[in-house]
């Protein structure tokens, strides 16, 4: 996997906004920002056994002489190589292929909506897609450029949220940002959780105080999610419950994105990370 | 059940998979073969009226928006997009393939547009394929003869014809004929045509009742292979300069499908016979019922070639074969016309024994598959008779089309994006690899200001023959040193101290990065006579790339190939 992120620029004030989050967790994270400048409305991603057909609208091929100009001079006066991408392979004419091989995404909240409804309302099914397939995370900022200066993982015992411990970790060495680690008992003990950390080698860390865990036993979750710090990256495990699970009683994830504005990565279930 | 299957033994799940792909792929084909009857007969009222003339336009860019804003399936008339898949994707579709082009198909033929339904139900069976084979976690192999069973059941049930759906898979689509290709494919094949005979009955489409064939009517057969191919040069030809040329035109796709459409009813005004799939002219024409002056015959094959270039290029959607074979056979009774004309006293067989021989002169040399020309003719007219003549025709219009048109139709698009890689070559064993897994990490990186004797000392512990330099301040990489460098300063211990790597290291070394190919980093390595070259990323150093690695793991993938 390339350590880089990808971006799809909107030569637009909100894309800017969109980039400047992206430059940001690129040096954050010590990862290289690779761009891309849609030339057509809709492009193709094949992962391992699905293909996530991404449309555009059309604020991403406004423009398009501009685009490249201020894409460079927003990456360049803050301290970054433009690196851009230009597709090698076509399934049709007016169909690129995106490689997959990226460490991390950044998707708005839509992909496909206006921009002005972005990051009010539950995220779009392309994104979703995206999340459900790829074996990168996905950056999803916040609407306006905003830096972040701790980590909050919300770990809730699925295996997505472990690797989602994991990669915040990583993230928080990384950025030397304090790391927070949010629970929400469902029915189950505390020890129940500490098991699954201790399964998975992360328990020390919370013990030695590496890891400031935040455990909730009382309370609705979303009336707990006023402690995540505002200035936090939220990291999220994804889609990890099974169909059927996330028919009947929704998406955790999804569940946090419509209420947190902070910007997030999402870890999906295919994710190599961690 | 997944779990069940899984068990199973590679060759039967392929062999069950097959089956159910061949029951979807036929119901396909058999659904818009219904379907277009219903909407021809229902449009067939308001046909004499003044404004018939733009019915192939409304249907053109219905067919458009429907595509591009309703399913959003932007893309060409389907079947290179199957290739592609098969030859770089491992056989992955989109699920909305599956009936997208069979909608935008119907909507196109039924108003007049020239144009077949075979390259929609193509896609739609290759797309059923697809998504079924992923749906029971196929391996990409598996999932690309999958993806090959669908197209084979669509043409199977839509022309009737279980050995054309088989060989034109195996011929136009996989590219390659092999025993595990074979056995799924033929299955799919013979259940889409029984699902095609239960649900549509037995029928031959164009049924041939067999005449003598003079030793004079084998010797014309070159002169028709001659003119066949150039028929299919022609098709070929008019359909890129179109389908290059609208789109610069008129960029709307929908409005330019419409103009398309509109010049396509204006043709139909003075050739009602170039409109639509155009069976019915075949039918006559087989059955010794269609006569026409050796004018009207020659500007017929002339106006539908437009009309089909027109009607698929502009951005309507259909497929070639239904319009090769009215191509062919309008080719076919010209050229019987011309004989009959130019010798009267020979006893040269029917306009109808021509028109055969023309439909399977013109789809070989437009496909550039002789055997897909030979077998369908033969099935689509229940008659082996004539076996002689159809092989001498479709060979000989294969080898003069390919002399001014070397790549089928299906594959000019992805040879100009040099995006078509044969199975079992060099290149597609290339293609499964890539720098990221083929990058050597282990390097010991020296910075410009070090003594040789630094170096020295290095190099004895090391196992490496190549050493990238860094600027220790930016990280920059600025060279290399291979120890054929140094060689000549290695043993004189008084230049140990005296000489830096920046004297000796190399400046101009050829660098490549990720997103390179094998295929030109091959390139380079020729260009360069060098072993291993080094990989950069903004302009740091992030490992080599070694003759020696990719040589190890193209072995492999080898070995993978020859398992299969």
């Amino acid at each position: 996997m390339k350590d880089e992120l990808l971006h799809v620029y909107r030569n637009t004030p909100f894309g800017r906004e969109t980039l400047l989050n992206s430059i940001y967790f690129c040096k954050q994270t010590k990862t290289s920002l690779k761009v891309y400048i849609p030339e057509h409305p809709q492009f193709l991603m094949y992962f391992q056994n699905e293909i996530a057909t991404v449309e555009l609208d059309r604020a991403f091929l406004r423009s398009p002489k501009t685009a490249r100009e201020h894409a460079e001079a927003i990456i360049t006066e803050n301290g970054m190589k433009p690196n851009f991408l230009e597709p090698k392979r076509f399934t049709a004419s007016t169909l690129p292929d995106i490689p997959v091989d990226f460490r991390f995404m950044t998707c708005p909240r839509s992909i496909s909506d206006l921009s002005t409804k972005i990051s009010l309302g539950h995220i779009g099914p392309k994104v979703r897609s995206v999340i459900k397939n790829a074996a990168f995370p996905v950056f999803i900022p916040t609407p306006v450029y905003k830096q972040w200066k701790s980590i909050a993982v919300f770990f809730g015992g699925s295996h997505n949220a472990v690797n989602a411990v994991k990669l915040g970790m990583e993230i928080s060495r990384c950025a030397d940002f304090p790391l927070r680690l949010f629970t929400q008992a469902e029915k189950l003990p505390q020890s129940h959780y500490r098991k699954i950390l201790r399964e998975n080698h992360l328990l020390g860390e919370v013990e030695n105080g590496e890891i400031e865990w935040i455990f909730f036993e009382k309370g609705k979750f979303r009336e707990n999610l006023f402690a995540v710090p505002h200035d936090s990256l939220a990291l999220v495990g994804a889609y990890g419950h099974g169909v059927i699970k996330e028919v009947l009683f929704g998406s955790m994830m999804e569940e946090i994105q419509t209420i947190l504005p902070n910007p997030m990565l999402i870890i999906g279930p295919h994710c190599a990370c961690g | 059940m997944h779990r069940f299957f899984l068990r199973l033994h590679e060759r039967l799940q392929l062999i069950i998979i097959a089956s159910i792909v061949g029951l979807c792929g036929g119901v396909g084909s058999v659904a818009l073969n219904r379907s277009l009857a219903a909407v021809f007969e229902w449009l067939d009222t308001l046909r004499g009226s003044w404004y018939s003339f733009l019915f192939p336009a409304v249907g053109a860019a219905l067919s458009s928006i429907f595509l591009n804003q309703i399913a959003r399936d932007g893309g060409g008339h389907g079947v290179p997009e199957v290739i592609y898949s098969i030859s770089q994707r491992g056989g992955l579709l989109r699920f909305r393939s599956s009936f997208s082009r069979l909608i935008a198909c119907l909507l196109t033929i039924a108003s007049g547009g020239s144009a077949g339904p075979e390259a929609p139900v193509v896609i739609s069976g290759a797309s059923i394929g697809s998504n079924i084979g992923t749906y029971f976690r196929l391996k990409d192999r598996q999932r690309v003869i999958v993806v090959g069973c669908g197209a084979a059941a669509a043409i199977a049930s839509i022309f009737n014809a279980p050995v054309t759906g088989i060989v034109f898979t195996l011929e136009a689509i996989l590219g390659e004929w092999t025993a595990v290709n074979l056995i799924p494919v033929a299955i799919a094949s013979v259940v889409g045509t029984e699902i095609s005979r239960i649900l549509q009955g037995n029928q031959i489409p164009f049924q041939y009742h067999a005449v003598a064939i003079s030793p004079w009517n084998l010797g014309a057969c070159l002169g028709l292979a001659a003119l066949t191919a150039m028929g299919s040069v022609a098709l070929i030809r008019t359909l890129r300069f179109i389908h290059r040329h609208a789109p610069k035109m008129i960029p709307i796709t929908w409005v330019s499908a419409a103009a398309g459409g509109v010049l396509v009813g204006v043709i139909g005004l003075g050739f009602p016979s170039v409109l639509g799939e155009g069976y019915d002219v075949i039918r006559c024409m087989i059955a010794e019922n269609y006569s026409a002056s050796l004018l009207v015959l020659g500007l017929t094959v002339l106006t539908k070639i437009l009309a089909t270039s027109l009607t698929i290029g502009s951005g309507g959607s259909g497929g070639l074969f239904a319009p090769c074979l009215v191509i062919g056979s309008f080719t076919g009774q010209f050229y019987h016309r011309a004989l009959v004309t130019a010798l009267p006293s020979v006893s040269w067989a029917g306009g109808g024994y021509f028109a055969l021989l023309g439909m399977a002169g013109v789809i070989s040399g437009v496909l550039q598959a002789p055997m897909t020309g030979v077998f369908l003719v033969a099935e689509i007219t229940g008659s082996y008779h004539f076996l002689i003549s159809v092989v001498l025709v479709a060979v000989i219009s294969v080898t003069v089309s390919h002399f001014f048109e070397p790549v089928s139709v299906y594959h000019q698009e992805l040879v100009s994006r040099g995006e078509l890689i044969k199975p079992r070559t060099d290149r597609q064993i290339l293609s499964h690899l890539n720098v990221l897994e083929l990058l050597e990490t282990d390097c010991q990186i020296i910075h410009p200001e070090m003594r040789l004797k630094d170096l020295v000392s290095m190099i004895q512990h090391s196992h490496r023959n190549y050493f990238p330099v860094e600027d220790s301040q930016s990280g920059e990489f600025l060279g290399m040193i291979h120890l054929d460098d140094i060689r000549a300063y290695l043993f004189d211990p008084y230049l140990h101290d005296t000489i830096l790597v920046e004297q000796v290291m190399d400046r101009d070394v050829p660098r490549v990065s990720l997103e390179d190919d094998l295929a030109y980093i091959f390139e380079v390595f020729d260009k360069t006579h060098s072993w291993s070259l080094p990989v950069v990323r903004d302009g740091k150093f992030i490992g080599l790339i070694s003759k020696a690695t990719i040589l190890d793991h193209y072995r492999k993938e080898l070995l993978v190939n020859e398992e299969i």
